[in-house]
């Protein structure tokens, strides 16, 4: 891929332009879209990505875009995105074709949701997975692990230090929050660590 | 059929005082059980629990299930979601209530609050805490659809969303989702939830 990937364990959530500006403000070089309307910000996005931020997208959380190739299409090729997340298998094989990096999105709620989740992985193989609400990771990275050894995002619901912290030390890669404080907090910590 | 004509008072009274007896029973034994294969099921009949949650049982195998719960003097709900073979609809609903005859329906969605509110059967509205995006319409959607009791999922969300669910509709909550230990059934209870639901058997006392 000639898109960007990861450069630190945080990942800042960002829904409009004011905190899209904050994160690149901290020296961010990596962002997930989780919601908003990203034709509403597409300008400062794109100017983005060209000066080699890693954008990552929401599929299932921003507004204005298909859930079809054509959407796909202009993530990749026109705004050099680096990935999209979803919970959907079909959108994530078709993001793939499009050299975007895919990011299965699976909600931790009860075991029996987790365990359908998991087994709904298609094929290729995401870049990574992104446990929601990333609070249930250090319940559920057992279980994660018994069943693929793929990079563990965690999204939803981080507002805490502590519970950024608790869920890298469970052995997340990335956390995203949506939160000013911890993403200064968080500026320099290393991915994986 | 007497429950085609009941008249809504009378629905209201029937179901409250399910729910009443319900949580009395919750008092003593805060957990219900949830069935993930039905081979669990005889665990669950032996145990204390009050109340046996069926997920993913095919629908129309579920009968003698069912009754083998309400034999034991256990109440009986169906997560329609999430059981294969039944229409996510009113006729769905109408099938478990009159045909089946369960104690209560569970469910995610407004719609179906509704549907079971309308049959003679306790409504269980599901929250579904994936993240804050999820939150505020599962706000929106129990002050609207108002069920019975509110189970709110993952458990570790409960302590962050506790307050504001009160707020917008105050009924019993119940709280499922990842309880395998006994520190995070006493965690939910602390914090207000009147039941824990799980798989986990060694919780089912």
């Amino acid at each position: 891929m000639r898109t960007p990937g990861l450069s630190g364990a945080m990942l800042p959530a960002v829904r409009d332009s004011n905190s899209l500006h904050q994160a690149l403000d901290l020296g961010y070089r990596q962002l997930l879209l989780e919601r908003g309307s990203l034709l509403a910000m597409v300008g400062p996005l794109a100017a983005a990505a060209r000066r080699g931020v890693a954008i990552f997208v929401n599929l299932d959380g921003v507004e204005g875009l298909a859930a079809d190739s054509a959407a796909l299409a202009f993530l990749a090729t026109d705004l050099g995105f680096s990935g999209v997340l979803s919970v959907k298998p079909h959108i994530l094989r078709d993001a793939s074709r499009f050299r975007l990096r895919t990011i299965q999105r699976i909600h931790a709620l009860d075991s029996t949701g987790l365990e359908t989740g998991l087994n709904s992985m298609g094929q290729p193989a995401p870049y990574a997975i992104a446990i929601a609400p990333a609070v249930a990771i250090p319940q559920v990275m057992a279980t994660i692990r018994g069943s693929t050894n793929v990079p563990v995002w965690g999204t939803g619901f981080i507002t805490t230090t502590d519970q950024a912290a608790a869920v890298l030390a469970a052995g997340a890669d990335v956390v995203s929050s949506a939160e000013l404080e911890l993403w200064r907090e968080f500026r320099a910590a290393p991915i994986g660590d | 059929m007497a429950a085609r004509a009941m008249t809504p008072a009378a629905r209201g009274q029937a179901v409250d005082r399910s729910v009443a007896r319900l949580f009395e029973a919750f008092d003593h034994v805060p957990v219900a059980a949830v069935i993930r294969h039905a081979e669990d099921l005889p665990r669950a009949l032996a145990s204390q629990v009050p109340a046996i949650f069926f997920v993913r049982a095919p629908a129309f195998h579920l009968g003698p299930l069912v009754w083998a719960v309400q034999a034991r003097g256990k109440m009986a709900f169906v997560h329609i979601d999430l059981i294969a073979g039944l229409g996510k609809d009113r006729a769905g609903i109408a099938f478990l209530a009159r045909e089946i005859g369960v104690n209560g329906i569970i469910t995610s969605h407004s719609g179906l609050v509704a549907a079971a509110k309308a049959e003679r059967v306790i409504a269980v509205q599901r929250l579904l805490l994936y993240d804050d995006l999820a939150l505020h319409p599962a706000m929106a959607a129990i002050e609207h659809a108002r069920p019975d009791i509110v189970e709110v999922q993952p458990a570790v969300i409960f302590p962050l969303v506790a307050d504001q669910i009160r707020a917008r509709h105050p009924v019993p909550i119940i709280v499922g989702g990842f309880v395998t230990e006994p520190h995070q059934r006493e965690a939910a209870l602390q914090r207000g939830a009147r039941a824990i639901s799980t798989s986990k058997m060694s919780l089912w006392p």
